[in-house]
């Protein structure tokens, strides 16, 4: 676990780098065990071609900068890619918008990915303050966090009750526990990644500022989670 | 930390055998002859009980107590030193107060660390000093310590410009010193106790957290209150009120709401996280109470340092105006409290006893023409009532056959022999708040509004409820 994670993080350190691509962030978090998607980094298009045949298609191709923070705003994702023609074209076009965006980003590949199943957005996140130490954020993604706020925090290390009573603590808490007739959301599998988060910062606190899992996304009870995306930003 | 070295460490700040002070002079009106006065006053009344011994080399006696040229030349018994000297004396006196064997030190004076880079070289002197002495000091640049039942007042506002609170159960602790005369003074007039009393000021040493702990430790304290700006160690800081908050609620009222650090964050999570936030999140983890504002605290504090803990969050209601009901039901949802729902039982032994005009149920109205014995027998049903976990007794004192002492000698009977709490509105003017001050004197805590005492009741509820949850 934690020697796994130190791995990337120091390699990451050693490149002059303080932000884990995507790609370097979920092998940090999958080293505890956090639900992350079977992905891998393509180098060339041919690798990409490969591995998207692996997965099986639709995939998606997320383009890897350390550059580039923001992939949506770089439009350096592609979606529901379904063939290996469409697969060559938008190769090409998210390296063309890279170049747009950021001139000067260094790619370190492209991550391809399976088409995930759509979930409840949630996000996790992870901040440090200089007066209590790391704390860990809970709440719903999209809208919820980006207009609302609706988000809490507590200091890290957290117990199980204090992540049971974040879940419950944000106003948005009824669209997990399954308003209007929606079957409530795996709200173990929330905790469990919670506490593993926890214990990852605990571990890598000399080392880690901030860092978001966002979208997270949260299927039924006893279906589990996944990580759609990452973000890790080192001291 | 073990219990007898904080205690012991602390205890002369709050009962000191000997109290030398360090700038005492005969000149009316400065900080050292305020302190001095303080203390001779209360020695005079036979509430300081220890000895009193001004330190000032230009002066043989002060108002007839005898004064002596250094702190090396008091009495062995001068446990407690009170520095109000220029700040640039200061480092020299410690080295003199270390030889000499005092083990607590407030220092007064400002002038140190919030005034630059000389002030805070001063500050770690004085620390290492302190360090390698064992001495614990409160301050530099702070009001100090107040507590009524002992007669220990550094507080340098004279009482012609400032009252004193009565003694009572509920401990504050301030880093401002404006901010502790102020609420001394305000706390006095609202008839609120005040056990004990810090202004720590820049918080050299002695800090939230060895406050929180010693204050757990007290038993005249049931309450901890604290205003705050900022903390020094928060590692140290949860810690302690995780251990502190099983034993005794600890309510705080943080200033500086604004977020800060926002724009450096490059996460989601990093612009949101504002201090504020880490703040209420801080405060849920370690079970602190968070106060909106200072009536709140205050409010909050006084329930705690008056009622027992309730069972539940059930709220029954008594009231002789209907519209006070109605507003004290309203803050019942809007604090996230339950109604009542009475027995049968209660309701039968009501409607028996009542007027036909009275109404028993929750709220209760007992209505205009009540005397004390119709409040006695709703006061009674809901005591008896195991659906019921908190009493909230609205009295308008007003109606004109009610005996006001007979209700305050009822209410005050029940709040000491029923096992729930009890919570008093009494909503007025000069002669209400006459009243109620009788019937706080006895015991119950009374609110200006039916919003106020449900909003106090909450925080006995979710002191309450968080409790449980440690058990869980």
């Amino acid at each position: 676990m934690k020697e796994e994670a130190l791995k990337i993080i120091n390699e990451v350190l050693a490149q002059g780098r303080k932000s884990l691509v995507e790609y370097e962030a979920k092998q940090v978090l999958k080293s505890y065990g956090l639900p992350v998607p079977e992905e891998k980094l393509a180098k060339t298009v041919d690798e990409a071609i490969k591995y998207a045949e692996e997965l099986g298609y639709p995939v998606v191709l997320k383009l890897m900068s350390p550059q580039i923070l923001h992939k949506s705003d770089a439009r350096v994702i592609a979606l529901k890619i379904k063939d290996e023609e469409e697969l060559k074209k938008k190769w090409e076009e998210i390296h063309e918008n890279a170049k747009k965006y950021r001139p000067d980003a260094e790619i370190l590949g492209v991550l391809v990915a399976p088409m995930l199943k759509p979930g409840r957005e949630i996000i996790i996140g992870i901040t440090e303050d200089p007066q209590f130490g790391h704390a860990i954020m809970f709440g719903l993604g999209g809208i919820f966090v980006e207009i609302l706020k609706d988000v809490t925090f507590r200091i890290i290390p957290i117990e199980e009750k204090d992540a049971w009573a974040m879940i419950r603590n944000i106003k948005g808490y009824p669209i997990l526990a399954g308003a209007r007739g929606e079957e409530p959301a795996d709200m173990k599998a929330i905790v469990d990644m919670m506490l593993k988060v926890s214990q990852l910062v605990d571990d890598l606190k000399d080392y880690l500022k901030e860092m978001d899992l966002n979208p997270v996304f949260v299927y039924n009870e006893g279906e589990g989670a996944m990580i759609v995306d990452a973000r890790i930003i080192l001291k | 930390m073990e219990k007898s070295r904080i205690v012991e460490e602390l205890k002369p700040f709050f009962e000191p055998k000997g109290v030398a002070i360090i700038g005492a002079t005969d000149k009316k009106g400065k900080v050292g002859n305020v302190i001095f006065e303080n203390f001779k006053v209360n020695k005079e009344k036979g509430i300081f009980k220890g000895n009193i011994y001004p330190v000032n080399p230009k002066l043989t006696e002060i108002e007839g107590v005898k004064c002596y040229p250094s702190i090396k030349d008091v009495p062995e018994d001068a446990d407690l030193a009170v520095i109000s000297i220029p700040a640039k004396f200061v480092p020299a006196t410690m080295k003199d107060i270390a030889e000499k064997g005092i083990k607590s030190v407030i220092i007064i004076t400002g002038g140190f660390g919030e005034l630059g880079e000389e002030g805070k070289r001063m500050e770690q002197e004085i620390l290492q000093i302190a360090r390698e002495n064992g001495i614990r000091i409160v301050g530099p640049n702070c009001v100090g310590v107040y507590v009524p039942e002992t007669g220990v007042d550094t507080v340098f506002l004279p009482e012609t410009k400032m009252d004193r609170p009565e003694t009572g159960a509920i401990a504050f602790v301030t880093q401002s010193g404006a901010f502790a005369a102020a609420m001394l003074d305000w706390a006095a007039m609202a008839n609120i106790g005040i056990g004990k009393m810090v202004s720590y000021g820049n918080k050299l040493d002695v800090d939230d957290a060895d406050l929180m702990e010693y204050f757990m430790y007290d038993d005249q304290i049931r309450v901890i209150t604290f205003y705050i700006e900022g903390v020094k160690d928060g590692r140290k800081f949860i810690e302690t009120a995780r251990k502190v908050t099983p034993h005794k609620p600890i309510i705080a009222l943080k200033s500086g709401r604004t977020e800060y650090g926002a724009k450096a964050a490059s996460s989601h999570t990093g612009s949101l996280a504002g201090a504020d936030t880490i703040y209420d999140a801080v405060f849920k983890q370690t079970g602190i109470l968070r106060a909106e504002d200072f009536e709140h605290m205050f409010d909050m504090a006084k329930a705690f340092a008056k009622c027992k803990l309730p069972k539940g969050d059930r709220i029954g209601i008594i009231t002789d105006g209907g519209g006070a009901g109605v507003m004290a039901s309203d803050a019942v949802a809007k604090f996230g409290l339950k109604m009542a729902e009475l027995s049968e039982e209660t309701l039968k032994y009501m409607k028996e006893k009542f007027p036909p005009h009275a109404v028993a149920g929750n709220p209760t109205d007992v209505v205009g023409d009540t005397d004390a014995q119709r409040y006695k027998i709703a006061i009674e049903a809901f005591v008896n009532d195991p659906n019921v976990d908190v009493i909230v007794v609205i009295t308008l004192f007003q109606v004109p056959l009610l005996d006001e002492m007979e209700l305050i000698d009822i209410l005050a009977e029940y709040a000491k022999k029923s096992d729930k709490p009890i919570i008093a509105v009494a909503m007025g003017g000069k002669k209400t708040e006459y009243y109620a001050k009788i019937l706080e004197d006895k015991g119950v805590p009374v609110y200006l509004t039916p919003e106020r005492g449900v909003r106090a009741a909450a925080a006995l509820v979710q002191y309450v409820k968080y409790l449980e949850k440690l058990k869980e």
